[in-house]
Order: structure tokens, then sequence, then C-alpha cells
């Protein structure tokens, strides 16, 4: 018998990422969703050179013009500014209240829930019971006593929303986790000698990311809410910076003088966060391989 | 005769599982006694079967002795060595592997059939190259071209071709003793076949031990140079096949080969060995496990667990009958 | 045959709507006489379950294309429909299945599901039915029945919920019973006892059974007739002995060999290579021929001939044509 069959120009599948493209694209919501989610993210990198006007200047002789307006398209808010400069660049904060503390609670909560998850007994235990008791609270409660304690700021916004975020994914993890761990293939990995830590990067990591990744997807359109929110009770961003929340609180005093235009920063607001769940659905379904 | 030093050596294995309900205030919580004190040797290079019903907790030793649930009491020797003192885990592993019964389960869906191979060697410091170039030639071993299936996902294979590669992930640590759970249960019959001439073939090629379970008798008839019958937890015969198979000493042996279908529709089987269910195995019964399906049982039965005794080279079985002094009505006879 | 046949198939084929398609069953006939038992014996993707299910029209209406022509007790059953179709399960025809869970209800007591059966299909009264319940517990032989009357399925040991499934499926003395793979999750212990239950209770009640499995050895228990299934055809009838003592389908031949009933220690076996087709198409050739080691260039072209052996045994092979010749 010769020692080695070398070298093996192996046909090879394509991969698990690979399929789940294949059966992404077949989702036609959610590319399209993905699409309205991607200009509205050029449109924020972008804004300082789509923006027609600076959005933090006004002027008190143009306050809340109609939509329609000559040089005010999309008409003004209460403090004369340009409304589509500020939509445009609402955007930036807006999204980045969005993604950020999902994207840092995913990185968190996946940690402590893998770790639960994978180590089970007494551990877990104690973990998800501490993990417990933040589900006792709604989720806009505590994001608003942890503002309201840390005060009204960007960061202190970010670091609330990202608490908030950081149980229920935590969670996920680990009820995924545990079903993963039990199946043979972790246990043959366990049965090679292999450390807990080679173990859980080699065999589960890949096996568990996909549905904490789509949960995490479907948190970002609460997190824009409740930062909206958060704005909204002027406990987030400060005036004079723009962001949809912000406007809508700002604007809510100019309701029965412009409702459409007083409607335009929550219309952002709904197309971004249905455009976020309709993606995360699609990415369920791609990612959701079994055959 | 004295018989060779034991490659594997299992002393005294027990587990028992506690049930989380039903313990209040001090009540005793149910235990399942899984595997309750099990001890026999494995000699280089035969074929062990272990057999036995659902709940006999054949699965639970197979797990026990390559340490994937730890063990509450017993030894676990490899080669004289005991594993966890004088063996690390680590180490003893390179030496015993094991084959799962759900080849789906048992393959990582994520990776491709190359690098499930070559994990485990890589995790004991084999540079990738000489893993990847390993996991080849095991493939060409298990009868899978590398060039066709070393890139393919598990769920791209069929049942055996998967089973093939279980075989070879756990061949990739040139393994001393293969134990095998249920290996081919799951498979069809043609294709069973197959995978038992592919471990024939192996088991001559890498000088191989191994532990077979299966609840198969044909087949562990086929395989098998020794045989051990266990019940309940506890085994309860272990002999050489042919003479288990021809003369089986203990009752519950006689009854589940009884079971077997005839095959032949002019001696068709026309009454039931046993009657009812395998009890469970959470508070089995005091003194001989059997005694309450056993026609044969009489008040020693109920107290005294029988234990075993010789009868030929390397045939124990434990019962009351067949054991002199014993207290059973019956006891010396030959059966 | 002087009595006409309670179960008559004639050219059955049921095709599952894909992606991608699924040819599950390719031309079946049989009949089946009354009192008669027929062991369908194949590996998983045979179709022998499809073709069973297909009796009971359990399978999928949307998906499913069924062609050709069955007809149990003088009913068509292709083209039942509605109230016609729930008579005709259960009282004509009823099934038991590997997991007693997909017939028994976790919700009801056992006792209540066999009477609330016997009072829709009999009509009869209440206490009527609780004790045709009992009584069929008791034939079953199900240890104290009157108390197991209102256990629930969940409160019985495994051989226990396949006893009280079969009661139900016989609780309305069907002339057909359909066992599907019944004992292939039971330990040996039990697996025989339900064997020799189900055999006798089919004496006891002459009626008709259809005995799916892959276990060569629990079909032989039961059956009179056998009948070998690959990739969806009958590839050999015929009677149980003849079949056992002179196989004459290679694949027949590779599967008695497959079972290792007195396999010779130390000696290869002889497998059949390779994997059963995936049947997306339907068979245009011997579907056997890629993994016989008999299959001649013809084997590969077109349909081999079913070629009768005697009475009521057929095999679907060229070998078996050769041999006749000869003979």
């Amino acid at each position: 018998m010769a020692a080695t069959v070398l070298p093996v120009p192996f046909e090879r599948s394509p991969g698990y990422w690979a399929n789940v493209w294949r059966r992404f694209r077949r989702e036609k919501l959610a590319v399209f969703a993905g699409c309205v989610l991607l200009a509205i993210l050029l449109m924020a990198i972008f804004a300082p050179y789509i923006a027609p006007k600076d959005p933090t200047f006004g002027t008190m002789l143009r306050r809340l013009r109609p939509i329609g307006t000559p040089g005010f398209p999309l008409g003004s808010d209460e403090l004369g500014r340009d409304m589509l400069s500020r939509l445009i660049y609402g955007a930036r904060l807006s999204l980045f209240m969005g993604v950020v503390p999902v994207f840092i609670a995913f990185f968190i909560g996946s940690v402590i829930g893998i770790a639960a998850g994978y180590i089970g007994g007494a551990f877990n235990m104690v973990v998800m019971r501490i993990i417990d008791v933040f589900f006792a609270f709604p989720s806009v409660l505590l994001a608003i006593a942890l503002s309201g304690a840390m005060g009204a700021g960007i960061t202190n916004g970010l670091i609330s929303l990202t608490v908030v975020f950081i149980p229920p994914i935590a969670r996920i993890a680990e009820s995924v986790t545990t079903g993963v761990r039990k199946l043979d293939y972790v246990e043959a990995a366990r049965a090679s000698g292999a450390s807990a830590f080679t173990v859980v990067r080699t065999q589960v990591l890949g096996n568990v990311i996909g549905p904490i990744f789509v949960y995490a997807t479907s948190l970002i359109s609460v997190s824009m809410i409740l930062a909206s929110g958060l704005s909204f009770l002027g406990l987030g961003v400060r005036p004079p910076e723009p962001e949809w929340g912000l406007m809508l609180n700002t604007l809510r005093t100019a309701i029965y003088v412009q409702p459409w235009v007083a409607a335009l920063p929550g219309l952002f607001i709904f197309i971004t966060s249905i455009a976020f769940n309709l993606l995360s659905d699609g990415l369920r379904t791609a990612l959701d391989v079994k055959d | 005769m004295r018989s060779p030093e034991p490659i594997l050596s299992i002393q005294g294995l027990k587990k028992h599982f506690k049930l989380p309900t039903k313990g209040f205030f001090g009540r005793e919580k149910p235990v399942v006694r899984a595997v309750d004190g099990i001890t026999f040797d494995v000699i280089p290079g035969e074929t062990l079967g272990i057999v036995g019903e659902s709940g006999c907790g054949k699965s639970t030793t197979a797990r026990l002795i390559i340490d994937l649930i730890h063990r509450d009491a017993g030894a676990i020797l490899f080669e004289g060595k005991a594993m966890g003192e004088a063996l690390s885990p680590k180490e003893y592993r390179r030496h015993v592997q094991m084959v799962f019964q759900d080849s789906f389960a048992s393959l990582n869906p994520r990776m491709i059939v190359r690098d499930i191979i070559a994990f485990g060697p890589m995790v004991h410091g084999m540079p990738q190259k000489e893993a990847e170039e390993l996991a080849y030639s095991l493939l060409t071993k298990v009868g899978l071209d590398p060039a066709r299936f070393a890139g393919r996902y598990p769920h791209e294979l069929s049942g055996g071709q998967r089973q093939r590669v279980n075989i070879a992930r756990a061949l990739a640590f040139r393994p001393k003793v293969l134990i095998l759970d249920e290996a081919v249960s799951a498979l069809d019959k043609s294709v069973e076949a197959q995978v038992l001439n592919l471990l024939t073939d192996l088991k001559a090629e890498f000088n191989l031990t191994y532990l077979f379970i299966s609840h198969d008798l044909n087949v562990v008839r086929y395989i098998s140079d020794r045989v051990m019958v266990m019940y309940l937890g506890e085994c309860v015969e272990i002999g050489p096949v042919d003479e288990v198979y021809a003369h089986p000493r203990h009752p519950y042996t006689r009854a589940l080969l009884s079971a077997m279908p005839s095959m032949d529709p002019d001696k068709r089987t026309m009454e039931p060995p046993l009657a009812g269910d395998p009890p469970n195995p959470i508070n089995p019964p005091p003194g001989c496990r059997f005694h309450t399906r056993c026609r044969f049982a009489e008040d020693v039965c109920g107290t005294v667990s029988p234990v075993p005794t010789v009868r030929g080279s390397m045939h124990f079985a434990a019962c009351h009958i067949g054991t002199p002094g014993s207290g059973h009505s019956r006891a010396g006879e030959t059966t | 045959m002087s009595v006409s046949p309670i179960v008559s198939v004639r050219d059955l084929t049921v095709t599952f709507k894909g992606p991608p398609d699924v040819h599950a069953v390719n031309g079946v006939s049989f009949d089946l006489a009354p009192g008669e038992v027929l062991g369908i014996l194949g590996e998983s993707g045979s179709g022998k379950s499809v073709t069973l299910k297909t009796l009971l029209r359990l399978l999928p209406e949307k998906r499913t294309t069924i062609g050709g022509t069955i007809s149990v007790a003088g009913q068509d059953v292709v083209a039942l429909q509605g109230r016609a179709l729930a008579d005709y399960r259960g009282r004509v025809a009823s099934m038991v299945f590997q997991d007693p869970a997909l017939a028994l209800d976790p919700v009801f007591t056992v006792g209540q599901q066999i009477s609330e059966a016997v009072i829709r299909h009999e009509g009869v009264s209440k206490a009527e039915a609780r004790k045709r319940a009992l009584e069929m517990l008791e034939r079953v032989r199900i240890p104290s029945p009157a108390r197991r009357l209102d256990a629930y399925p969940h409160e019985m040991s495994g051989g226990m919920r396949q006893r009280a499934m079969i009661a139900l499926a016989l609780a309305c003395r069907p002339k057909l019973l359909l066992a599907d793979e019944p004992t292939t999750a039971l330990d040996a212990t039990v697996q025989i006892q339900i064997l020799l239950l189900l055999r006798e209770l089919q004496r006891d009640f002459g009626m008709s059974v259809i005995f799916v499995t892959h276990d060569i050895g629990a079909a032989v228990e039961v059956s009179d007739r056998l009948a070998v299934m690959y990739a969806g055809k009958f590839v050999e009838t015929g009677g149980v002995r003849d079949i056992l003592r002179d196989p004459r389908h290679p694949y027949t031949r590779g599967l008695l060999a497959a079972n290792l009933h007195g396999a010779e220690k130390g000696t290869r076996l002889e497998a059949i290579p390779g994997a059963p087709p995936a049947l997306h198409e339907a068979p245009t050739s011997c579907s056997f021929a890629p993994r016989c080691r008999h299959a001649e260039e013809r084997c590969h072209h077109a349909l081999p001939p079913v070629v009768p052996l005697g009475e009521a045994r057929n095999v679907r092979c060229i070998l078996a044509e050769a041999a006749r010749q000869d003979a």
C-alpha cells in the first residue's frame, strides 16, 4: 500500500456560506430590503455630498414650510432647517444607534451564552438566572432607567442599549449551544482529547453563530426604535444633532400645523426598521440549511 | 490456560444518574443505575461483542470507557496503566477511539470530510499538511475516493459513506482499541454488510481490537470472538461467542437468543421466551435483577446477588443455578 | 385461485412532486387473498412504506400523484373521497405504525380512543363501545386491562403502547391490516411477543395482513408470501418458503446473505456494492443493474422481464428467464 495518496486536487463542494448566499438571493423581499438598507447606508455615508443644505442651519423666517416648497423639497422644521438635509444627516446617527449596540451585544451576549451553554451545570444555572433578572423588566423601561441614571448623551444611550440587548442574545446563544453540545460530533471532538476552547472554536461556533446572528439582526429595528424613543424623551441624542427620533420629538408640537412634515422622521424610522426585519427574516430562511 | 495480558481492563465500572425531579425534602431522588459495577477484560486483537436490550447500559458503558461521561466508581486500565492516573485522558484517547451510531449527528455539518478526519491528529500536534495527507490516505483505506469525497460536506453523503468517514476519523488517531457503538445498526442491510467487511479488513491491517456494541445478535455472532450480555446495568454472562450462543448459561441469555426470529417458516417461534418489557433501570429489583422475569426464580434470587462463576475457558455467568452452594434448588447444575 | 382477492393492486405508481420529483413506486401489482399475510421486504427508500400508505390514502394529496388501480374489498381506493374515505379507514383497512405516537393521541386515554373509533364506525352506545375496548385490550394481552382502559399512552411502556395501538387498529374488525414496521423500534424480547401476537390475532380474526419491514427475520415469522421491493418495484414475489430456500433475484440473495443468519465467521460477506438509486426519474432499465454482479448489457437498456416461476411466484430478472429456459 502506498504511504500517501498525493497530490489530491479534490472536488470541493460549495461552502456553507455559499449555499446560504444562494438561498438568500431567492428571498426576493429580503433582497429588496437589503437594497433599501444599502441605499440608506450610502445616504448616511455620503450625507455631506447629497444634502442640499446645512442640517443645523435654520432661519426663523422659513419655519414649518410644507412639503414641496421651493428650496425645501421636504419642507422645513420648527426652526426653519431643511428637512431633507436633516433626514439625510439623521440617517447617520439613527443607523449608528440601531446597529452598534446590537453589534456589541452580539459579541458579549454570544460569549456569555456559548460559555454558559457549553460549560453547563452550576455555571449555566448562575449565569442564566442573572440573565433572567434582566428579563423581569420590559426592554423599553430598562433602557430608559439606565439612560436616566447615567444621563443623556450618545455614549450613555449606546451603553444602556447594549446592556438591554445582551440578555436576550445570551439566552438565544445559550439555548442553541446547549442543543449543539449534546450532538455526537461535539462528543467525538471531545473524545479526540481536544481542549474545551478548541472544541468550541472549531465545532460549536460555526454551528451556533448563524442562528444567533439572525436573532441579533432582528434586534436592530428594536434598537433603532428604542434609540429614537430615548432621543424622543430627551435621553439619547441632544439637539441640535439631527437624529430621526429626536426630530420626531421636536416636531411633535407642529403636528397640527404641518402633519406631513412632522410625520417624515417617523416614516424613515418605520421604513428602516421594517427593512431590517425583512432582511432578518430572509437570513433566517437562508441559514436554515437542513438537506 | 493463562489468558494474555488484557489491552483494556474495566474494573467495577459504575455510573448512576440522578433524576432531577421528585426529590422533595430529604426524600431520596430516584437514581438510574445505568451501569452498576461491571468488570471485564479486553484481550489484544479480539472483537468483544456487547449485547443487551435498551436500558441495559451498553451505550453508557461505551461512553464511560471513552470517558465522555465520568464514572462514579471503578477503574479503566489501558495496557496495565490506569486512565487518569498513570495515563492522561488525552494520551488515553489516542489509543481508544469510538464510532458513533448516528452517522449524521456525529459529523460536523460545517466541515468538509478532509477537515473532519484531520481534526483529531491536529489536536495531538500533527502539522496541518501532514494531517490532511493522512486524511486522504485514510479515505482511500475506507473505500472512499479522496478526489471525490475529501471536499464534500456530510449531508452530501449517503449513510454508508458517512459511517465510513466516521471510521476514518477514529482511525486517524492510530488507535489500538475501537469502540463501535451500534455503528452499523442504522444502515440498510446491504450497506451494513459492506461496512462489516470493511471493519474486518481494517482490523487486520491496523491490528485493532474491537468493542462491538449492538442489539443485533446475528451481527454480533458474525463479528465477535467473545460476547458479553448485559441486563439492567450488569454483566450477566460473558464468554466465547460460539459457546455462549450454543450453550447459554444465564436464563436471560437463553431468552434473548430464543427471541431471535428463526428464519425458517417451518420452525417458527411458538412461545415468546419472556413476557413484558425490560424493567426500568430506575430502582432495579434487589438480588438477581432478572428474577422478576425468570422462570427459574426462587427465594434466594430475590435477595442475594449472584456471583459470576466460570465454566469452560473464560465463560462466566452470574446465575444461582450453576453456582454450587448458592441456595437455589438447582444450584451447581450444569445448565 | 377460486377465492376472489380482498386486495387487488394493478400497476400502482406513486410520484411525489419535487423539486426534485421522486418516483417512489413504479408499477406494483399484486393480489391478496382473504386471510393471507403478505410481507413486503425492502430497504429504506424502496417504496415499501409508500405502497402501504397509499393503500390507506395517507399520503399528502397535493404533492402526490397516484397512478394505477387499487381495489380493497371491492372499493376503488384511489377514487375514495371525504366521508367514504373516513369510513374505509379503520373499518375496511387500518394500520399499525412503527411509532405508536403516530396513532395514539396523547391527550385521551386508551379506552376513550378505542371507544370513539367503535362509536364512529358502528354507531353503538357508549357502554357498548367501552365493553369492546376492554375486550380488545384483553385480546392484545395487556395486563390488568380494566385499569389500563383509563391510562394515557405515556403511562404505558413501549411494548404496551404497541399493543394498545394494535387494539385500536383492530377494534372495528377491519378486513385488512396494514403493518408498517410495527416491531422495528422494539427490543428483541418484546419484538417476538408482538410478532406472535399479530400472528395470533390474524388467525383469530381471519383478516388479511400486509406486513412491511426491512427485517427478514420478522417477515418470515408472520408472512405466508413475500414480496421483495427495490426502487419502487417488486423484484421478486413468492411463497415465503420458496423465496427463503431458492431466492432467484440477485438482490434477494444479497439481502438474505446480509441478514448474517448462519453466516460463517471469518468469511467475507457477499455484500451488495453501492447504494440504491435516488429515483428522480421513473426507471427505464433494471434499477438494480448498477449494483448487480450478473448485469449484462441489456440490463442497462431495458426493463427486465417479469418471469413467472410457478404459482404466485414472479421474478423480475433476466437470470430467472435463463433458468426457465434451461428447465
